[in-house]
């Protein structure tokens, strides 16, 4: 199993002249979703946001109606912020490198479809509130506790192995594919791969080590690490190829020791 | 700091812990006792009464196969209706099984409502009326007069399918949420080895099945032992 490797990015031999932008829209979080449908002049290296852009500055839908612009997060533009994640053809995914060409050849239309992500509150349109997945980040004390009252001297020294594994799981930028794509996740009624993965992270520090407890007892409550379906889709979708299933087997392992059988060392 | 685990979290264990143990292990023998069957009728008999015959009987029953199957199929159930199913958008192999586990779950909770009626109750009317418990001696007949109706065979041989997967594939899921198995690789072994099971259980379990309607199973008759034991529970033997 291995996830999404590099693939060069393929290009449209033959164009077409418009292509159509199919939008789920909604006006706040209480109103209903409808869809609206706009008309684009295609050019090359268009991607999901510029796209988008193009809709912001003549919002009139492709039956001529003009609408309000369409509401969408976004911030770095090179995928490694994840503020932009949204449900692109059905697919979780970054809008900013979601290149129109390569959708268009996957899906074999003319439309590229935009949702926001099912799974959190939807603020407006394709904007979503992923507030969830902090609080998970404090319920599982995703730090160290480095304060104190004198000089706590040089941090300690980490095998090469060790650094490896946790720069992978310190690339993390919470954008919430994980939890759109996994089966489980729903209501927040589990804590998701991505805040086992950051417990993990400070599991596997020196000076972390100190509280893991903290951290498992984070992840043993009634959306706990136990809710885990073993479908793995998180690490098939996630953009920054962490290795969360590793995150939460390694974690498991942790559980088995230290709360199931942690009675035996009484 | 003192580590504290909720309700969910022994639950979800426990769950995991009854699926291997006991009802792993009874699925195992139920196999091989009904495997037996390959010898005709005397030797399946000889089983099933010997299993009559096992000391605090309904104490197993009760605390070795009622409990934690009633235990394991609710909560499984309701494990399952918390899925939100998405194997067509997310066409992976991982979440086909996710999503198997959880099907073949559902259809097992009430093949094995099913099962425990029609053989161990004998309380489905129209097809059996004769609880095999209590009735050794006349467990092959009933057995094989049920299996030569094909939609029962069928039937039957669809639930042994589904629980040689939800069996094979449930230690493979015990192993990773245990932390036993967590590297990529040991994970796709692991597999690989379960599924092995899988087709192995659910020859055996075919093959058992078959012996029910045609001596030997699916083996050429010549491949079983003619048993020499003579049925006398009928009377005496009749040369």
């Amino acid at each position: 199993m291995s996830t999404t490797a590099y693939h060069e990015k393929k290009r449209l031999t033959n164009p077409p002249a418009t292509f159509k932008l199919k939008i789920q829209r909604r006006e706040r979080e209480i109103s209903p979703a409808h869809w609206e449908t706009f008309e684009l002049q295609y050019r090359r290296n268009l991607n999901v946001i510029s796209a988008l852009m193009e809709v912001r500055m003549n919002p009139v839908t492709a039956d001529g109606k003009r609408t309000t612009p369409p509401v969408w997060d976004m911030s770095c533009l090179e995928q490694v912020c994840g503020i932009c994640t949204m449900v692109i053809d059905g697919k979780v995914r970054q809008s900013c490198s979601a290149l129109i060409d390569d959708l268009l050849l996957e899906s074999n239309s003319d439309t590229v479809m935009l949702q926001p992500m099912s799974k959190f509150p939807n603020v407006r349109d394709l904007k979503v509130d992923r507030s969830k997945m902090f609080d998970h980040l404090k319920q599982v004390n995703a730090w160290i506790e480095l304060d104190g009252s004198y000089d706590l001297g040089p941090g300690p020294h980490l095998s090469n192995e060790v650094a490896q594994e946790r720069y992978a799981y310190s690339r993390c930028m919470t954008c919430g594919c994980c939890l759109e794509a996994c089966p489980q996740y729903s209501d927040d009624n589990y804590i998701g791969p991505q805040a086992i993965a950051q417990a993990r992270l400070f599991n596997m520090h020196p000076t972390g080590k100190l509280n893991v407890d903290d951290r498992l007892n984070g992840l043993l409550g009634d959306d706990g690490i136990t809710n885990c379906g073993n479908a793995q889709n998180c690490v098939q979708v996630c953009p920054m190829s962490i290795p969360l299933t590793r995150a939460i087997y390694e974690t498991n392992r942790d559980v088995t020791v230290n709360a199931l059988f942690g009675w035996l060392k009484k | 700091m003192a580590i504290k685990v909720s309700s969910t979290f022994l639950l979800r264990k426990l769950h995991q812990l009854t699926g291997i143990v006991p009802l792993g292990l009874f699925f195992f023998v139920h196999m091989f006792t009904n495997s037996k069957a390959m010898n005709g009728e005397v030797p399946f008999e000889k089983a099933v009464q010997e299993i009559h015959d096992i000391p605090f009987l309904l104490f197993l029953e009760i605390f070795g196969i009622f409990l934690p199957l009633t235990f394991h199929s609710v909560y499984g159930v309701i494990i399952s209706t918390e899925a939100r199913a998405n194997v067509f958008t997310y066409n992976y192999g991982r979440n086909w099984f996710y999503f198997f586990q959880r099907a073949t779950g559902i259809f097992l909770f009430f093949f094995i409502f099913f099962h425990i009626l029609n053989f161990r109750f004998g309380l489905i009317p129209g097809l059996n009326m004769t609880p095999i418990a209590g009735n050794a001696g006349l467990s092959y007949n009933i057995v094989s007069a049920e299996f030569s109706i094909p939609w029962v065979m069928v039937f039957y041989i669809v639930g042994i399918g589904a629980t040689a997967w939800h069996l094979a594939y449930g230690f493979w899921l015990f192993a990773v949420d245990w932390g036993i198995i967590i590297g990529e690789n040991a994970q796709k072994y692991a597999l690989y080895a379960c599924t092995v099971l899988a087709f192995g259980l659910f020859a055996v379990g075919v093959n058992a099945a078959i012996s029910f309607v045609r001596p030997c199973g699916l083996f050429p008759a010549a491949l079983c032992e003619k048993s020499s034991a003579v049925k006398k529970a009928d009377g005496p033997a009749k040369f």
